[in-house]
């Protein structure tokens, strides 16, 4: 034991950050975990569930905003493998990641999310700020908290709220609302489209890796599944 | 080595079979978990944070379309801009405390698999049989005669005929001897003497 203990860690250290570069994370940080799920949820909840238009709809569209921000924030802020870096959006090295897995090849590993799965990424980004951009529109921008205050006004029994809206849509004549309305729905159902997707994509690929991508967005692996790693 | 396995589950924090290990150092936290629920709370911290200040900056540009001069929308802005700021510094905080904890336990890796690498080689130049390693790594991580015999599904006496041949192999006294082996190149400095 004649080298120093601090040169072998960091000799060992560089070992460890080489392994750790080709394997994408065994568990995702908990602002990626919260942000995926929650979206998820909110997406779910939105599109399945409630009524459009409604207090609980429009609340669960903000909250769905403020986490798709504060994701997109922590792709600048984030640790290594949460950033847009980790993960560029290149529909070549996409595609020939599907050809593989199509046929049957094991995938390579990768730091962060896989080629198709960074696609995959930004395409429910952009079709998520369709949703909430055009679910603003519609809504005039109100905030929840004003959504309920209108809806408290009209249940006393003062319209007001109603007629101004009323107003907003006739100075609208080129039918901007109407094609708002159109494009959230359309958007909404491609959004169920690519969840869809999203779910055969992680099945198909955990199959062929042999290792659950799902139990990284969760809780991490299971105790007793790191042993293999060591002899 | 089988026993070595169900040896390194054991030493997980989270795995119930490590009690008996564990029960030595009563009052000392899994410093895996304590990072964790950290991290986790941060998180939790920065999602209500991010949900505060979306509505909030949805109320301020309500109130800019209405009347931008009057005092209660320079007061929301200006808190509204607090606010972002404090997320910002949140997130980037967060970060800073993620990748901390990661290269904290990276180095504790890395030190235990060179530990664990350094006696298994003593042991393979003691010419231990397997069976006498697994006891002798058990006796290491500090499991008494009674626990390791539980273990391996053996009788107390084989266990302590294990020891005393694993002891005359590596040629020390016993237990403590045995265990200071490995110790003594960690602490570095040589004892004074008392001459």
């Amino acid at each position: 034991m004649a080298t120093p203990r601090t040169s072998r860690i960091q000799a060992a250290n560089g070992l460890t950050g080489q392994q750790a570069a080709i394997a994408p994370p065994t568990l995702w940080d908990p602002v990626v975990r919260l942000s995926h799920w929650g979206i998820a949820a909110a997406v779910v909840l939105n599109a399945l569930i409630n009524e459009g238009g409604s207090l609980a709809h429009v609340s669960i569209g903000w909250a769905a905003m403020a986490l798709l921000l504060m994701r997109l924030v922590w792709g600048v802020l984030g640790p290594s493998e949460a950033r847009f870096s980790a993960f560029p959006p290149n529909p070549r090295t996409a595609l020939a990641h599907l050809r593989g897995m199509l046929r049957g090849e094991k995938p390579r590993g990768y730091p962060s999310h896989n080629p198709a799965g960074a696609i995959m990424v930004y395409a429910f980004w952009v079709v998520l700020v369709v949703v909430i951009g055009t679910g603003l529109v519609m809504t005039g921008g109100a905030t929840p908290m004003q959504v309920a205050a209108d809806k408290a006004a009209v249940a006393s029994g003062d319209w007001s709220a109603l007629i101004k809206d009323d107003g907003e849509k006739r100075d609208d004549p080129s039918g901007f609302g109407k094609g708002a309305e159109d494009v959230h729905e359309i958007a909404a159902n491609l959004l169920l489209i690519l969840a869809a997707l999203h779910i055969a994509g992680v099945f198909v690929e955990g199959r062929l890796m042999r290792r659950s991508l799902v139990a990284p967005m969760l809780l991490g692996a299971k105790p007793g599944a790191k042993t293999t790693r060591r002899k | 080595m089988t026993v070595m396995r169900a040896d390194v589950t054991d030493s997980r924090p989270d795995a119930p079979a490590s009690k008996g290990v564990r029960r030595a150092r009563k009052g000392r936290i899994a410093p895996r978990d304590a990072a964790r629920h950290q991290t986790a709370a941060l998180s939790a911290f920065l999602v209500v944070q991010s949900l505060g200040t979306v509505f909030f900056v949805g109320d301020v540009i309500g109130d800019l379309r209405k009347d931008p001069t009057s005092v209660h929308f320079i007061f929301e802005a200006t808190v509204t801009v607090a606010l972002v700021l404090g997320l910002l510094f949140g997130a980037f905080a967060l970060r800073r405390t993620i990748e901390f904890l990661r290269s904290q336990e990276a180095a504790l890796d890395v030190a235990r698999g060179a530990l664990s690498d350094v006696i298994a080689r003593q042991f393979q130049a003691w010419a231990l049989t397997p069976a006498e390693r697994d006891v002798g790594f058990l006796a290491l991580k500090g499991l008494d005669v009674a626990e390791i015999a539980e273990l391996r599904g053996a009788a107390h006496g084989t266990v302590r005929a294990q020891l005393t041949r694993i002891y005359s192999k590596a040629g020390v006294s016993g237990r403590a001897q045995f265990a200071a082996f490995f110790v003594e190149d960690l602490l570095g400095e040589g004892v004074a003497s008392a001459s």
